[in-house]
């Protein structure tokens, strides 16, 4: 029997090599259900619906043309379609942990941070991906809705390819968020009523008097997101590169906390 | 081969695991037996790392199960049948994992066909009935081709056609020259597959033994008279040195004399014996017997209380 000390390592394979077996495994769990068509499928409807009504509100109102015709679209599409792709997100952990499944996962990559990161690339650039364009067909069917109104503005207008570049990072940074959630909670209705708190109950600081409301509000994920797109931020509001940093940080705190408890924790 | 070497596992307040070592062997299929809540499980969890030990550890061919680099090829292993996400289809679950250790779409089909899910294998597992869940388990643990095999209760749920086709695949594979791990709860499972015996109780070990010889050393065998001077008898035969319990009406069980010594103590004293039958214990019988007193040590312990049953 071999003592404590004289162990054979193994040389460790390339990181790239075990990343593509887990990127390829997990690229098809995602595929092969159902419940990920059904959550992309809603996360358009609800995105371009979301649209399409904004649009034709905007188009029958008699107020005097959007001061920022950008921005102030931009929550009226992603705000819904968020939910449906962070459950997607939260899924990829949580279906696991409550079919068991994990076990089999784990014991066929026993490296638990490479398992971590592989669903939250899959996860992270299908939403990415599919974000992008519910971005450009919403704009796209709300500029067809406004034709000829004043509110309606060409692809090419400043600011609007940032807000549709933008409205594909929020929808992928929720994606993340919802990965690494799913994997600190490891149970699907937990995660699921976790996801929108985490979301929508820190926008309530808007609510707060000022300053209050825009110091801490500037912090909030769907707040990040809308500064990236507002031109005309007013005083106190983040810059661009600043809000950027605050939609990268949820997720990235929350991912710091799933690979330190995935690890340390038995399936 | 398997080496668990001194490990204990404790859940809070919970020793599921005491000091527990063993070495299962390649070539042979080794029974791991113990009642339900006897740590069976948590032992395989451990081997692949997917518990923590409190402290010990367990190697699979001399390495740690978690420093292992794609290690379906060394360990295939079934723990849940129904540890599958329920609207997957059986050839995308297989798939799936396949891909996590760089294993072909053409071994995913051969192993489907090899335990007989392939007909309904774009299905998904929701559907499927336990016995046919076991056996896509199965596949998966043979996905990788691997030399050593850790089944966690792999009939549970099975048909008779599907019992007598697992001990025959674990048979072929163990001689192939395989390690073969399979637990059961259930020793009369083991009596017709395993060569070898590991047997647990409250985490610690019990037995670690060949078969034939864990039944030649713990069967226990007696005699069975019946006599209408019950009474009587069992004097005279506790007078020649055997141990005698009373067993229903009329009824010795005897042990320490077998029968013809008994018949002819009888006959001498011209005592009437209306049956006299030499019984052997059961496989299942010695085990239960071993169980039952790990059991009943502990059950004493006002530690233990309240722990699983």
């Amino acid at each position: 029997m071999a003592t404590r000390d004289t162990l054979p390592v193994e040389p460790a394979p390339p990181i790239a090599i075990r990343l593509i077996d887990a990127l390829s495994s997990e690229w098809t769990k995602l595929r092969s259900v159902k419940s990920s068509h059904w959550l992309l499928i809603i996360a358009a409807v609800t995105a371009i619906g979301g649209s399409a009504l904004a649009a034709i509100a905007d188009q029958s109102s008699r107020k005097p043309a959007l001061a920022d015709p950008v921005a102030s679209t931009f929550l009226a599409w992603v705000e819904y379609p968020i939910l449906a792709v962070g459950i997607l997100g939260l899924l990829s952990f949580t279906s696991e942990y409550t079919s068991g499944q994990i076990r089999t996962t784990f014991a066929a990559i026993p490296q638990r941070l490479i398992v971590l990161m592989a669903k939250t690339s899959v996860a992270g650039i299908v939403a990415l991906i599919f974000g992008e364009a519910l971005a450009f067909a919403s704009f796209l069917v709300r500029q067809a809705i406004l034709t000829g109104h004043r509110g309606s503005i060409a692809l090419t207008h400043p600011g609007v390819p940032t807000e549709l570049l933008s409205g594909g990072l929020a929808i992928c940074a929720i994606a993340t968020l919802g990965v690494a959630l799913g994997a600190i909670i490891r149970n699907t209705a937990g995660a699921v009523a976790a996801l929108p708190a985490l979301i929508y109950l820190p926008l309530l600081v808007l609510t707060l008097p000022h300053p209050w409301n825009d110091d801490i509000g500037k912090f909030t994920l769907l707040m990040a997101a809308y500064q990236l797109v507002s031109k005309h931020a007013h005083a106190g509001l983040l810059p661009a590169p600043l809000s950027l940093a605050v939609l990268i940080a949820w997720p990235a705190v929350a991912l710091l906390a799933a690979g330190f408890l995935i690890k340390s924790r038995d399936a | 081969m398997i080496e668990v070497d001194q490990l204990s596992k404790r859940f809070g307040a919970l020793t599921a695991l005491d000091d527990l070592s063993f070495t299962v062997r390649p070539g042979r299929v080794t029974g791991f037996l113990g009642p339900n809540g006897a740590g069976k499980t948590t032992t395989m969890r451990v081997i692949l790392g997917l518990d923590a030990p409190t402290a010990g550890r367990a190697l699979v061919a001399g390495r740690r199960y978690g420093q292992m680099f794609r290690p379906l090829r060394r360990v295939g292993s079934l723990l849940d049948a129904n540890a599958v996400h329920p609207g997957r289809s059986a050839y995308q679950h297989l798939r799936s994992v396949a891909q996590s250790n760089g294993i072909s779409r053409r071994r995913v089909e051969q192993v489907l066909k090899l335990t007989g899910v392939d007909a309904v294998a774009r299905r998904p597992v929701g559907t499927f009935s336990l016995g046919m869940k076991q056996r896509v388990g199965i596949a998966l643990a043979l996905l990788g081709d691997p030399p050593v095999l850790v089944f966690d209760e792999p009939v549970n749920g099975l048909d008779p056609e599907g019992i007598h086709w697992v001990r025959g695949l674990f048979k072929s594979l163990a001689a192939e020259g395989r390690t073969v791990f399979v637990s059961s709860h259930l020793m009369s499972e083991m009596e017709l597959t395993a060569e070898h015996l590991i047997i647990i109780g409250r985490g610690r070990l019990l037995a670690d033994t060949p078969m034939d010889q864990f039944v030649e050393t713990n069967a226990r065998s007696d005699v069975l008279v019946r006599s209408p001077q019950a009474h009587e008898l069992a004097q005279l035969l506790n007078a020649h040195g055997a141990t005698v319990t009373g067993d229903g009406d009329h009824g010795l069980a005897v042990t320490g004399l077998d029968a013809p010594a008994i018949a002819d103590l009888a006959a001498e004293r011209a005592i009437r014996v209306h049956e006299l039958t030499p019984r052997h214990a059961t496989l299942e019988q010695a085990y239960l017997d071993l169980t039952e007193a790990s059991v009943d040590y502990h059950a004493g312990q006002p530690a233990d209380k309240g722990t699983a049953s």
